[in-house]
C-alpha cells in the first residue's frame, strides 16, 4: 500500500532528530527528508551521506573554461596574424592568463549549475511539506506512512521528543 | 557570542530589516544627490569631451584610474574574509563575512565604471569584448588592458554569485518570518530553499568549491591590475614586485574599509553581541600584518632602484620623495605603514574610536598610494622634455564623489533590505562553540 500521509517531526535538539531518523526505518516508516537551520553533520552521518556530486560539475566547467579561454585567445590572434611587440602570434604565456580566468569563471558556472541540479533548486513545491520553524531553531524530519498508521507515527515522533505536524 | 541562541541571532538580524527611520532616508537622499553629481559630471564629459578632465600628455591616466585601482583594492578583502578565511576555518570571519562580500560586489561595480568613464567615447566600449564583427576586429589578448577586462568581469561575476549563494539560506529565514509582499519577494529569491539534507549536502560542498576557486582568483585579479603598470616600461612601474605589492595593498585597504563599514553598522544595528570586540581586534591584527607587508614593498622598491644603478629608475624614486608629488608619498608612508603600527598596542586595537580613525586614515593613504604610483611614474619618465604635471579638475572630483556616493548608497540599501550578517554561519559558530 502506498504511503499517503506525511508527518513532520520537529525537534529542538539535533541529536534527537538524528536518532529519530535512525529509528524510522526499523519502526516501519518511510524517511523522506530532514530539514535543518544549519548543515547538520550528525544527520548526514546517520543518512550515510558524505559528499555531494557538485564537484564533478565544477571540474567539468573548469576543463571547458580552460580550453575555451585558450581557444578564444588563439582564434582571435590567428585571424590577423599580426606580430605585436615582437611576440609570437600564438603566445602561450600571456594566453595562460585568459585561460586561467576562464577556468575559474566556468568552474564557478559549473559549480552553480551543479548546486542547482543536485539540490533540485528552485523547488517551490517542497515548501508544501515544510515548516518555517525549520529555518529558525528546529530540526525537521519528514516521514511518510499509510493513513492507518498516522497515529503510530505521531506517537513515534512524540516519544522521541518532537512536536508533530501533519501534511495530508 | 556562543551564548546566543539561534532565535536570538535571527531576531537580532531580522530587527535590522524593520522599516527605516527618517534619518536613513535623509542619508539615502544625500547619497543619491552625490550619485547624480557624478552622473552629471560624466554626462558633461561625454558631451564635451575627455579633455574636461585634467589628463594630459604625458599623464594620460588620472584620478579615473586611481579610483579604479582603489575600488578594485577595496573589493579584495571581501573575498579574503569570505573565501580564504573560510578555507582556514577562521570562525571570527563569520559575523563580518556577509558585509565584506557585499562590499566586494559593490566595490567591483564602482571599479568597473571607471574604465568606461575614462574611455571617453563610452559607446565604443564593445570593442573590449570579443564580439564577432564585419571587420574581423578582435581584442588583443596580448594586452594587459584586455587581461584586465577578462579578470575584472570574471571577478564581478564570481563574487556576485558567491554572495548570492551565501545569501540563499538567509533569504529563506526572512521568507519564513515575513508576510505580504516581502514574503512573496523572498519566496522567489530564496529559490524554495528548505534546508533539506540533500540541499545542505550539496550547498556545503559547492560553497567550499566557491571559496577554493575565489582564492586564486582574488590573487590573480589584483596581480593582473598591477600588470597594467608593470608590463609597461615606465620607470617606477616596470618591476616584478608589483603583483604581490598590489595584492597586499588591496587587502590592506579592503580590511580598513571593512572596519569603516562595520563599526557604524555594529553600533546602529546593535550587533555588539555578534560582531564582538574580538572580531574587530582580529581584523586590526590582520591590518598590522598587511601594513608591514606594504611597508616592506615600499622599502624594497627604493632598494631595488638603488641596487639596479639604473639612473632613470634612481631619478624616479629620488623624485618620489623630493618631487612635486612628494607629499603623496609621505601621506602613503604615514597612513599605510606607520600609523597602522599603532594597532600593535592592545589598547589601540580594542578602542572603537581609534580603530575607526585608523581605518579612515588607511583608506586615505591607500588612495594616495595609487596617486603616487599612477601619476608619479608617467609624470617623470625617461626624458626631461616629456615630463609633465597633473592635477584633477572639477569634473573628476565630481565623478569621484559620485563613485563614493554610489558605493555607500548601495551598502546602505543592502543593510536595510537584506540580512547584513549571515544568520546561518552565526548559528554554525554557536553550534560548534556549544
Amino acid at each position: 500500500m502506498p504511503a499517503d500521509t506525511q508527518l513532520l517531526g520537529l525537534f529542538k535538539d539535533e541529536a534527537k532528530a538524528a536518532r529519530a531518523i535512525q529509528e524510522l526505518a526499523p519502526a516501519g516508516f518511510q524517511f523522506r527528508r530532514a530539514h535543518s537551520p544549519i548543515p547538520s553533520h550528525r544527520i548526514l552521518e546517520v543518512l550515510k551521506l558524505t559528499k555531494g556530486p557538485v564537484g564533478w560539475f565544477t571540474l567539468a566547467g573548469g576543463i571547458i573554461g580552460f580550453f575555451t579561454g585558450f581557444a578564444l585567445a588563439i582564434f582571435t590572434a590567428v585571424q590577423w596574424n599580426l606580430i605585436v611587440s615582437g611576440k609570437p602570434i600564438v603566445s602561450l604565456i600571456p594566453f595562460f592568463i585568459v585561460g586561467f580566468e576562464f577556468t575559474i569563471l566556468f568552474s564557478v558556472f559549473g559549480n552553480v549549475v551543479g548546486l542547482l541540479v543536485c539540490s533540485r533548486l528552485p523547488d517551490y513545491r517542497g515548501l508544501e511539506t515544510y515548516d518555517p520553524r525549520c529555518s529558525g531553531e528546529h530540526f525537521g524530519v519528514l516521514a511518510a506512512c499509510d493513513t492507518g498508521r498516522k497515529g503510530e507515527l505521531m506517537d513515534f515522533f512524540q516519544k522521541k521528543g518532537g512536536e508533530v505536524r501533519v501534511f495530508e | 557570542m556562543s551564548e546566543l541562541t539561534y532565535a536570538e541571532i535571527d531576531q537580532t538580524v531580522l530587527d535590522t530589516l524593520s522599516p527605516p527611520s527618517g534619518g536613513y532616508w535623509l542619508l539615502v537622499m544625500v547619497l543619491i544627490l552625490g550619485v547624480l553629481t557624478g552622473a552629471a559630471c560624466w554626462a558633461y564629459q561625454i558631451f564635451t569631451g575627455i579633455g574636461v578632465g585634467g589628463q594630459n600628455i604625458p599623464v594620460a591616466w588620472g584620478t579615473y584610474l586611481i579610483n579604479f585601482v582603489f575600488w578594485v583594492g577595496i573589493a579584495h578583502s571581501g573575498t579574503l574574509i569570505s573565501a580564504i578565511l573560510h578555507l582556514f576555518r577562521a570562525g571570527w570571519r563569520n559575523p563580518i563575512a556577509r558585509a565584506a562580500e557585499t562590499m566586494t560586489v559593490f566595490a567591483v561595480c564602482c571599479a568597473g565604471l571607471f574604465p568606461f568613464i575614462h574611455l571617453g567615447r563610452v559607446w565604443q566600449v564593445y570593442y573590449m569584448i570579443p564580439l564577432p564583427n564585419q571587420r574581423l576586429l578582435w581584442p588583443n589578448f596580448l594586452s594587459p588592458l584586455i587581461f584586465d577586462v577578462v579578470a575584472i568581469s570574471t571577478y564581478l561575476t564570481v563574487s556576485a554569485l558567491f554572495w548570492y549563494t551565501g545569501l540563499v539560506p538567509d533569504l529563506a529565514v526572512v521568507r519564513d518570518r515575513s508576510t505580504g509582499l516581502r514574503h512573496r519577494i523572498f519566496r522567489v529569491l530564496s529559490l524554495g530553499w528548505t534546508g533539506a539534507h540533500h540541499q545542505w549536502l550539496n550547498y556545503s560542498r559547492g560553497y567550499l568549491f566557491f571559496a577554493a576557486l575565489a582564492t586564486p582568483l582574488v590573487i590573480s585579479v589584483h596581480s593582473v591590475v598591477s600588470w597594467d603598470f608593470a608590463l609597461g616600461v615606465v620607470p617606477g612601474w616596470h618591476t616584478t614586485i608589483f603583483a604581490p605589492y598590489f595584492v597586499a595593498g588591496a587587502i590592506h585597504s579592503g580590511l580598513a574599509m571593512v572596519l569603516t563599514l562595520m563599526i557604524p553598522l555594529r553600533r546602529i544595528f546593535r550587533y555588539e553581541a555578534i560582531i564582538t570586540m574580538n572580531v574587530l581586534e582580529n581584523v586590526a591584527k590582520t591590518i598590522v600584518l598587511t601594513g608591514l607587508i606594504v611597508g616592506l614593498a615600499y622599502g624594497t622598491e627604493f632598494f631595488i632602484a638603488w641596487y639596479s644603478r639604473n639612473p632613470v629608475e634612481m631619478e624616479s624614486f629620488y623624485l618620489r620623495v623630493t618631487g612635486e608629488y612628494a607629499f603623496g608619498f609621505y601621506f602613503m608612508a604615514l597612513c599605510n605603514v606607520l600609523i597602522p603600527v599603532l594597532l600593535l598596542f592592545k589598547a589601540v586595537r580594542r578602542s572603537i574610536p581609534s580603530l575607526f580613525t585608523i581605518s579612515l586614515v588607511i583608506n586615505f593613504g591607500m588612495w594616495w598610494e595609487r596617486f603616487v604610483i599612477i601619476i608619479g611614474g608617467v609624470a617623470h619618465d625617461f626624458a626631461p622634455h616629456s615630463w609633465g604635471l597633473y592635477a584633477p579638475r572639477p569634473v573628476e572630483y565630481g565623478v569621484m564623489v559620485g563613485s563614493f556616493s554610489l558605493f555607500f548608497l548601495l551598502f546602505l540599501l543592502f543593510c536595510k533590505h537584506l540580512p547584513s550578517v549571515s544568520m546561518t554561519e552565526m548559528k554554525e559558530t554557536v553550534s560548534h562553540a556549544g
